[in-house]
């Protein structure tokens, strides 16, 4: 019997370090959709139904930052978990989307795994 | 110049003695001291005559004023100069005058003081009557030159004040349009002027922006964008550097071809100070008053003074706002840097099963970045000891069963980053094999500084309780050579086991903290 995992969005414009959260969050068992910049995030929320949450970095090249993908994504798919992490510190005055949570980067795995596994349980 | 002395003051008994004397003596039914402006004659002081000035035609005083000696005209009727001014044809018919001038000891004469009689005197004055008019009328000057050194005084103390206020404003201001709008509103009402502007001026000098300004109830702001041709022959002026100073736009040949530009925008007279910065006119501290006025001396350099703190002021903002702009890129590169690190790191020992060193390593990391964290805040200049306990902390977990207490201490950045490796190690111990293993366990750190001989030592004290029992370890792993490496680097560890639970001491001089 095939089980559906949890599907996660990763947006990051650095492959590295695209790669390291794929790998982070699929050996934590979830399936991952990964990608390098906002529009090709939206492309993929606009194409499928299934994504739980995205996981989400601020600066990002072209366009829409992270923190207005976070924000467009509260309010066209309000169902999705929002995680936005980045090396600086979260703009003091744009409020978090509802539910996010912002982890400074570098970030601890197992922090950032506890909180999908809550968000998606 | 008689009108930066005395002009429309309140009468003083000073004054009235002399008239009354200079009366008395030359036997004479008027008397008076007579100021004159460029329009009118105002009398200062006067017995026998019940107006308080007339327009400077109507004046005998001014007559040879010039010269500086004493003016009579035994008849006024008979005399050229006088037999058709009305004081001497209507119905006053006033007939004889003998003034002395007021001189000021810059030598400047301001005015007279005067004998007026009804009736022709053929024969004049006396010697002694002249001798004593001269006297009297010197007499007057220094009260004059008095009244204007006490007010002058009383002026620049003010101007002092608000100088003082206005350079408090601008150091306590982080940002340029509050510093502005503060420092002009202080000039508007200390000048008494109606309107007040710091504008930034383009780099030809051509165009000022003015974002905000100061205006005295019911007048017009300016604020906008404007071209200084627009306003008359004033641009060469400001983009040379020196105070564009105009007492009346409608006499300055500067602006005399069209004051309708100045006051079709509520001017009279201004003051535009340029500000210079690598000898170039950037900015300008603009003065509007909406009648004509003469600038005082006290009044321009005050108004410098204003235009040079504030530009200090600006150029302070701009570097901070640049500097923070650099920290907050230059900690995004590095926090980006760790990720990497941390990525490869990962990536890397991928397939090693002994979990434990790996997930240290990347712990360390954090803690790291979380003392990194800290000291951005201040531009990596310092760090409190208790914001990079608690970021620490905040990594590991257990925020409520550690328990801080102790004064502020300033950290260097090395000092910082140091005692951030040395808490966080000190955290996972306890969280591994000591009182956070335990529901209920608990550590207390305290701090605190005595005097030693010649130095100032804090002294950190880690205290664990309610643990499960304590064994010393048998191997000295990087962690617990990381925890010997102290404060600063150099020691100043004692770590007992205690039965009761493990305990830290750690120690170093304040100075060499903040320093490190």
């Amino acid at each position: 019997m095939h089980i559906h995992k949890p599907i996660v969005l990763v947006v990051e414009d650095e492959p590295l370090l695209r790669l390291f959260a794929t790998d982070m969050i699929e050996d934590a068992g979830f399936e991952v959709i990964d990608v390098a910049n906002s529009a090709a995030a939206i492309a993929v929320l606009e194409a499928r139904s299934d994504v739980r949450i995205v996981f989400t970095d601020i600066d990002m090249p072209g366009g829409i930052n992270g923190i207005r993908l976070g924000a467009c994504i509260r309010d066209r798919w309000p169902p999705i978990e929002i995680i936005i992490t980045s090396g600086k510190p979260w703009p003091v005055e744009s409020p978090l989307p509802q539910r996010a949570v912002f982890f400074s980067k570098p970030y601890r795995q197992d922090r950032v795994i506890d909180t999908i596994r809550r968000m998606a349980a | 110049m008689a009108r930066l002395v005395v002009l429309d003051t309140p009468e003083e008994q000073a004054f009235e003695d002399i008239v009354f004397i200079a009366s008395q003596t030359c036997g004479a039914p008027i008397a008076m001291i007579t100021l004159l402006d460029t329009d009118r004659q105002w009398f200062k002081a006067r017995v026998g005559l019940d107006v308080t000035e007339t327009p400077i035609d109507q004046s005998v005083c001014r007559i040879d004023i010039d010269d500086g000696d004493m003016l009579e005209i035994v008849d006024l009727s008979q005399d050229d100069r006088t037999k058709a001014n009305p004081l001497v044809t209507g119905e006053r018919a006033l007939r004889y005058y003998a003034g002395a001038p007021l001189k000021l000891r810059s030598g400047d004469v301001v005015g007279r003081l005067c004998v007026i009689d009804t009736e022709p005197r053929p024969e004049g004055l006396s010697e002694t009557q002249k001798t004593l008019l001269s006297a009297l009328a010197r007499q007057a000057g220094d009260h004059l030159e008095l009244r204007r050194i006490a007010r002058a005084s009383d002026r620049l103390a003010e101007l002092q004040t608000a100088l003082v206020q206005i350079g408090e404003g601008i150091r306590a201001s982080a940002d340029v349009s509050t510093m502005t709008a503060e420092a002009s509103a202080i000039v508007g009402r200390v000048l008494d002027v109606d309107r007040t502007a710091f504008g930034l001026v383009d780099a030809d000098v051509r165009h000022v922006m003015i974002e905000q300004d100061w205006t005295a109830p019911g007048v017009a702001s300016i604020a906008g964008r404007h071209r200084f041709e627009d306003y008359g022959a004033i641009r060469d002026h400001l983009a040379s550097g020196d105070p564009l100073v105009i007492e009346d736009v409608e006499t300055d040949t500067r602006t005399a071809d069209n004051p309708a530009a100045m006051r079709d925008v509520g001017i009279e007279a201004l003051v535009n100070m340029p500000v210079r910065q690598n000898g170039r006119t950037v900015a300008v501290l603009i003065v509007n008053a909406a009648k004509r006025r003469i600038w005082l001396p006290e009044e321009l350099s005050f108004l410098r003074s204003v235009a040079d703190r504030l530009e200090a002021g600006v150029s302070r903002v701009r570097s901070d706002q640049q500097q923070e702009l650099l920290n907050g890129e230059i900690s995004h590169r590095l926090k980006n840097m760790l990720s990497m690190v941390q990525a490869i790191a990962s990536q890397t020992l991928r397939d090693i099963t002994e979990r434990g060193p790996v997930e240290s390593f990347e712990q360390r990391l954090v803690a790291l970045s979380a003392a990194h964290d800290v000291l951005v805040q201040k531009s990596w200049t310092d760090a409190d000891l208790r914001t990079v306990a608690e970021a620490v902390i905040e990594t590991v977990g257990f925020s409520d069963s550690v328990h801080l207490t102790g004064p502020s201490v300033t950290l260097g950045p090395r000092a910082a980053l140091s005692f951030s490796l040395v808490m966080h190690e000190l955290m996972t111990n306890a969280c591994k094999y000591g009182a956070l293993c335990r529901e209920g366990g608990r550590v207390d750190v305290n701090w605190s500084i005595a005097d030693d001989d010649k130095d100032q030592i804090l002294t950190v004290r880690w205290r664990e309780q309610g643990g499960p029992p304590v064994v010393a370890p048998t191997r000295r792993g990087f962690g617990s050579k990381l925890v010997r490496l102290g404060l600063v680097g150099t020691g100043g560890v004692d770590l007992r086991y205690e039965p009761t639970g493990f305990e830290a001491d750690l120690r170093a001089s304040v100075q060499h903290l903040a320093e490190a």
